[in-house]
């Protein structure tokens, strides 16, 4: 017996298929963000394989320093700073009678590989292995050598994406050098950040240290450090103000494994 | 159409986008080479189907579900009728329908994706133009060994008249 055959009109094709497109447009985000995170979880392996080799093909700068001197030099530093640290913390709570948590004390460091890394002028992002399940939620901050690079934008069950703070579209609350102020700094794509609206009057130089703001976000407990200013000259339209780019403090291009602060952990 | 084939090409060029890709600013938009391809050189019925996985997959590297479905579809259709009028044979021609198709596809997605709440970045246009060009240049060299993989005959002119 002839099967009988079905012929779909072009029209109602190309109609079916757009509106399965609209569909998706239409659909909530945490929802539709789902199919990314599975393709992400699916094909880690290739997706892995294909950065590895493009970062291998990056032409790698040599160091002026010998690399073993100048990291027992930042260890030492370190160690000085966190006795000093303890000794001062220790004068407060005598003075106040009341323990003081020291930061990040409350809470856990989620380790996560990185699944993709997506960086240009457009958009700055990382894939991570680790969602919901592991405790994660949107705005978390996120650490790679111990400095503040990223926070966390799509949640799903066992996957999030990540926002560096180059992003053109992150902004976030920062706090500069040993200036007592606070400034928006939103990322401007090219693996650096911008910092505006600072009066002249302010001190800034070069190699200042900037620290993600611990104020009015429930994500962090103490000022972490974020970047360093890169350069500092005066805004182009507004000679009264500074213009100031912000450079990432760790090579983000080749992390393979970040950290996420999970404050108040269940 | 080979669909196997089709669907392991469409993965492969999302993966090298996705991953090879990344880091690079300006970079040919592979997906969107192989959308004018499939348009090119399939029926028209054919090339609705696959404008619409094309962008299906686009969409899964990308920032939103949608927007470049919606996109490549409307595009990829329109240029498999428009193929029918005029023919996308030599290479300039291809050249020039993959840098129009990536700036029209392109402009389009990011609206969409605004409205969907996807913020847009400052220097949008310039990358935009910079894709589509690159798309341009090196989307020609790619449509002989795509034939060679779908078992597509490049030498003659395939129109559909149904």
């Amino acid at each position: 017996m002839a099967r009988k055959q079905t012929r779909v009109s072009r029209g109602m094709l190309f109609t079916w298929f757009m509106l399965a497109g609209l569909i998706f447009l239409l659909a909530p985000q945490n929802l539709t963000n789902k199919f990314q995170f599975a393709f992400a979880r699916i094909f880690h392996w290739p997706l892995s394989i294909g950065r590895n080799i493009s970062l291998a093909a990056r032409i790698q700068q040599p160091f002026t320093e010998p690399a073993n001197n100048r990291e027992t030099q930042y260890q030492n530093y370190i160690a000085n700073l966190e006795a000093q640290l303890k000794q001062e913390r220790q004068k407060v709570e005598q003075l106040s009678g009341l323990r003081n948590r020291g930061p990040l004390e409350g809470a856990k460091l989620m380790l996560a590989d990185v699944y993709t890394a997506s960086i240009d002028r457009l958009h700055s992002e990382l894939t991570i292995n680790r969602g919901e399940q592991d405790g994660l939620v949107k705005g978390q901050f996120v650490l790679a050598d111990n400095s503040i690079i990223a926070t966390v934008s799509d949640v799903s069950s066992r996957t999030a994406r990540l926002k560096l703070f180059t992003d053109p579209t992150s902004k976030i609350a920062v706090q500069i050098g040993k200036l007592n102020v606070e400034r928006i700094m939103q990322g401007s794509g090219n693996d650096s950040a911008k910092i505006q609206l600072l009066q002249i009057e302010h001190k800034v130089k070069i190699g200042d240290v900037i620290y993600a703001s611990n104020k009015k976000t429930g994500f962090l407990d103490a000022p972490m450090i974020i970047g360093k200013v890169a350069q500092c000259k005066r805004d182009d339209q507004n000679p009264s103000l500074w213009d100031i780019t912000v450079k990432p403090v760790c090579d983000i291009e080749r992390l393979t494994s970040v950290t996420v602060i999970v404050i108040n952990p269940r | 159409m080979r669909w196997f084939r089709f669907a392991v090409l469409i993965l492969l060029a999302a993966i090298l986008q996705a991953s090879l890709f990344a880091d690079v600013n300006i970079k040919p938009d592979l997906l969107l080479i192989l959308l004018v391809f499939f348009a090119v050189y399939c029926n028209i019925s054919e090339a609705i189907i696959t404008s619409f996985m094309v962008g299906f997959a686009a969409d899964l590297i990308g920032l939103a579900m949608g927007p470049q479905i919606v996109s490549f579809g409307l595009f990829g259709t329109a240029l498999a009728y428009l193929h029918r009028v005029i023919a996308i044979k030599k290479m300039p021609h291809q050249a020039l329908a993959i840098f129009v198709t990536a700036l029209l596809a392109g402009a389009l997605a990011y609206f969409l994706a605004s409205l969907k709440g996807q913020p847009i970045t400052p220097n949008i246009y310039v990358v935009l133009l910079g894709i589509s060009l690159y798309s341009g240049i090196v989307g020609p060299f790619l449509f002989l060994p795509s034939a060679w993989w779908m078992r597509v005959k490049t030498n003659r002119l395939r129109r559909s008249f149904r």
